[in-house]
């Protein structure tokens, strides 16, 4: 069965419907961010906003404690202290915390248009609901912040606790979804809202990050003690001891950890325990920056063997818990290669049951977009191929910045360069199965050896159909499957499956 | 299209679109909150009057200082919710014309951010301090923030609606269209700001009035009286005036579009938004001129006039979308929609949609109780 096309007459604009699958596949403008790859911008922005995000999560259940300290008659300087804390969580927390969220929504756009459109399509009443927790969020967290010196002690605390619950809520919800893109779960075959969101990874992560929260909540709190000018040198102590015990539930981190590790795919397990160095490295970062915070919690906080200073708090909350977080998002969102969404879609945009289809017809035949700066590629057969650098590569590649395909592919020859491309998933098992046709496949090559040949105005055409012949062969040996084909649960979706057993048939 | 919006779509399509324009209405009032607001006070600041008190000191003034980092936060918080059902309504088209703009649309991010550190300086003690040029720069800088991101927005709604310029605008990196179309439609939105801040503003005003004169003994009732009702009297003149020129400019948009959207906009779909939309206008005119010969304002009169507001916001709401669906593929509209009404989550935004609101309800009624606890 042909998956239905349709071509929009309205606008020219081009895509694909499968209608059984009632997902709309859309092709998008790709955007060149030089030597930075897309993916970078991604991880900026995400991090920054994560620890913010965190940081305001974290600081609900700490102002929550401080202030039933101050209420209880326990420590009679938590009340100076929950004024400050609160006016830095609102400038940094509200501005700061509420815009990139907004920024990493655009910016998810920017780098993977149908990554963020599948998760909004699937998830937008979770999303829908935590927004109303945004909005208990702000309007609470404004009236402790406008109302706090009129209020009882009670009623203050009564508005911390519903800002620290609707702030932890938000969390529980775009936890649910941020966890489903490594782990579907039985989502894959039910596609039950609640079994994507109760996915294997949702109660580990959302463990996991809770704490993460405490303890960034507690280091900043660390921070704002030294700063605040009217607390003596005994008080400050006594407030630093005190939000060290927000630190303690670290210790449960190793355990949270191993299990969050334990419901990963194997595959990505392995990424992330030695198969990929650089996600080795950032997980070893990320670990190492938890270890130093935790043991200097033990020793100094716990403990009180050392006094926190502005300085130390600072160094250990801007360099380390930022570290850890940085590592932690950068493993996260690593793990999940060559998805995004796994077994539903690749890094690139494009569905595992998309690539039968476009191996016939082609990934950039129906792309209205031109090559930017066209005039200066050699010939047609390398326009193509810039297109389809573009359309599969060009998200977590560059051709000569970061992550370079030229650098990459330097010591490939011609043939080796053909094989390894449409063996992809095979050469490198992170990477999703070439695309396109052998043609496409073909014109990707001579791209990149023009490349490597210093950009030269002229350049042969290479489609001899001996080429193209024994790329096909490869392509066929190679299959539409991905590398880890065989720890795969459940077919994503049994019509489109059937789609593209049919499609490779007729390939044959 | 042969039944007023949105009876005449598909079930699931006319659901969304109703969910989209009520978020997004709950979202503009708080945007016109800020982006009025921030003129406002640009203008005050320039132009200091030649009364005794100068009008960036009046009430008026400082209740916008006051509140607008408020607003701010409330407006993005409230801006998330359509900016969620947009994706689900005009996916292809949204996320394009996102690409397209590229940076430049990027860039209203940290825009956002450094006006709403600026809305802090200048809510602070701080700024009584500064010289008229500092302050002057602060409130322009803040206005100039909120007009680039609202040039942003237009430029994106209008370059999503016209899917044949996308092609040439990837080539050619001239993504923000030319012609009389983006002016109009970017100034009906900033002048239609005006009458939605002057009627939140009355109500913070009649608030503020209670309050001050309760805790300021040596101020005269008739003097607060006269201070109040003088700005009171301005906020109406703004709010006429507003209506009316933001109405030409609507005019003069509509006189941009296609003929065939104007016919479908004139027709049985558009028609009765179109009549309520004018109705509203005129209404909420009556009622301004109506509080103009009483000596005081009427809460009935401001209530009236900020349900016609409310009003007069979903029908031009609702053309805005006729607008839309008339230039983009209602096919896709229509399945896209169709397969998002199939996802589940729905009752659990429902249930927590009634929840979140007693909460919300509940702090302000805390907070409103401050004087008995004090």
């Amino acid at each position: 069965m042909e998956p239905a096309r349709y071509n929009d007459e309205v606008s020219g604009a081009t895509g694909q419907y499968f209608p059984e699958r009632y997902t709309m596949i859309d092709m998008y403008p790709v955007n060149d961010y030089g030597p930075l790859m897309p993916g970078l911008v991604m991880a900026a922005v995400a991090i920054v906003h994560v620890f913010l995000a965190q940081f305001a999560v974290g600081g609900g259940i700490l102002l929550c404690y401080f202030q039933w300290l101050a209420m209880t008659g326990r420590s009679e300087s938590s009340r100076i202290f929950v004024h400050g804390y609160f006016k830095v969580l609102v400038l940094i927390s509200f501005v700061l915390g509420a815009l990139t969220g907004v920024g990493i929504w655009f910016t998810s756009i920017q780098v993977s248009a149908p990554t963020i459109g599948e998760m909004v399509f699937n998830f937008h009443w979770i999303w829908a609901t935590e927004w109303t927790f945004f909005c208990l969020e702000v309007v609470a967290g404004y009236c402790f912040y406008r109302y706090h010196n009129q209020l009882s002690d009670r009623t203050c605390l009564t508005l911390l606790v519903l800002y620290a619950f609707a702030a932890w809520m938000s969390l529980f919800w775009i936890n649910g979804i941020l966890s489903w893109q490594l782990t579907p779960g039985d989502w894959l075959t039910t596609h039950a809202v609640a079994d994507g969101f109760f996915n294997p990874g949702f109660w580990p992560s959302l463990f996991f990050r809770t704490i993460v929260c405490m303890t960034l909540a507690a280091l900043i709190g660390c921070v704002v003690v030294n700063v605040i000018p009217a607390l003596s040198r005994e008080q400050r102590q006594e407030l630093i001891n005190k939000a060290a015990h927000l630190l303690m539930p670290m210790l449960a981190m190793p355990v949270l950890g191993a299990w969050f590790l334990y419901t990963m795919p194997s595959d990505s397990r392995s990424w992330v325990l030695g198969g990929s160095p650089a996600m080795m490295l950032f997980f070893m970062i990320s670990v190492g920056a938890s270890l130093a915070i935790g043991g200097y919690a033990f020793l100094g906080l716990w403990l009180q063997k050392l006094y926190v200073n502005g300085a130390t708090a600072s160094l250990l909350l801007l360099l380390l818990a930022f570290g850890a977080t940085a590592g932690g998002e950068f493993v996260r969102e690593g793990s999940r290669k060559p998805y995004t969404v796994r077994h539903v879609l690749y890094s690139n945009g494009i569905r595992p049951e998309e690539v039968a289809e476009l191996r016939i017809h082609g990934c950039v035949t129906n792309d209205p977009y031109p090559v930017i700066h066209e005039t200066s590629l050699p010939n047609e057969m390398v326009t193509v191929g810039a297109k389809v650098f573009r359309r599969q590569c060009a998200v977590c590649h560059t051709m000569e910045g970061s992550n370079a395909v030229a650098h990459l592919t330097a010591s490939w020859d011609a043939d080796q360069m053909r094989m390894n491309i449409a063996k992809l998933q095979q050469t490198k098992p992170f990477m999703p199965p070439f695309a396109g046709t052998a043609a496409e496949l073909e014109s990707l090559v001579q791209y990149i050896l023009w490349v490597h040949d210093s950009r030269p105005n002229d350049w042969r055409d290479s489609s001899e159909s001996a080429t193209i012949d024994q790329i096909t062969k490869w392509l066929d040996e190679a299959g539409t499957e991905p590398a880890d084909v065989s720890s795969r649960k459940t077919p994503v979706a049994t019509a489109t499956r059937i789609d593209s057993s049919e499609s490779e048939g007729s390939a044959e | 299209m042969d039944r007023m919006f949105p009876f005449g779509f598909d079930s699931h399509l006319a659901f969304y679109l109703v969910v989209y324009v009520l978020t997004l209405v709950v979202h503009v009032f708080l945007m016109a909150y800020v982006l009025a607001g921030s003129l406002w006070l640009s203008w005050a600041t320039l132009f200091p009057g030649a009364d005794a008190t100068p009008r960036a000191k009046q009430p008026l003034a400082r209740i916008l200082r006051d509140w607008m980092p408020f607003a701010l936060s409330g407006a993005i918080t409230a801006g998330v919710a359509p900016l969620l059902f947009v994706q689900i309504l005009y996916r292809q088209q949204f996320y394009t014309a996102n690409l397209l703009l590229g940076w430049r649309w990027m860039v209203v991010i940290p825009v956002l951010v450094m006006a709403f550190y600026l809305l802090y300086v200048v809510k602070s003690n701080a700024v009584g301090r500064m010289s008229l040029p500092v302050r002057l720069g602060l409130s322009v800088s803040i206005a100039a923030c909120f007009l680039f991101v609202a040039f942003c927005w237009t430029a994106n709604h209008l370059l999503s609606l016209d899917a044949t310029v996308w092609p040439e605008a990837y080539g050619s990196g001239v993504a923000v269209k030319s012609g009389f179309a983006l002016p109009l439609r970017l100034l009906t939105w900033i002048i239609g700001t005006f009458p939605v801040m002057s009627i939140l503003a009355s109500w913070q005003l009649r608030g503020m009035r209670s309050r001050t004169a309760a805790s300021d003994p040596t101020v005269s009732e008739s003097h607060w009286t006269a201070l109040f009702n003088f700005e009171h009297r301005r906020l109406g003149t703004v709010s006429v005036a507003g209506l009316a020129l933001a109405s030409v400019c609507a005019a003069g948009y509509g006189a941009t579009l296609p003929p065939s959207v104007r016919a479908l906009l004139i027709g049985n779909t558009g028609l009765p938004w179109i009549l309520v939309v004018i109705a509203g206008v005129l209404f909420q005119i009556a009622g301004w001129l109506f509080q103009f010969r009483r000596p005081c304002i009427c809460n009935r009169w401001l209530s009236a006039i900020s349900l016609a507001a409310t009003i007069t916001l979903i029908g031009v709401a609702s053309l805005r979308e006729i607008i839309r669906l008339t230039l983009v593929n209602l096919d896709q509209v229509t399945v896209a929609t169709k397969a998002a009404a199939g996802v589940g989550g729905f009752e659990l935004f429902v249930v927590f949609t009634i929840l979140n609101v007693g909460l919300i309800v509940w702090c302000i009624c805390l907070v409103q109780s401050r004087n008995r606890q004090a």
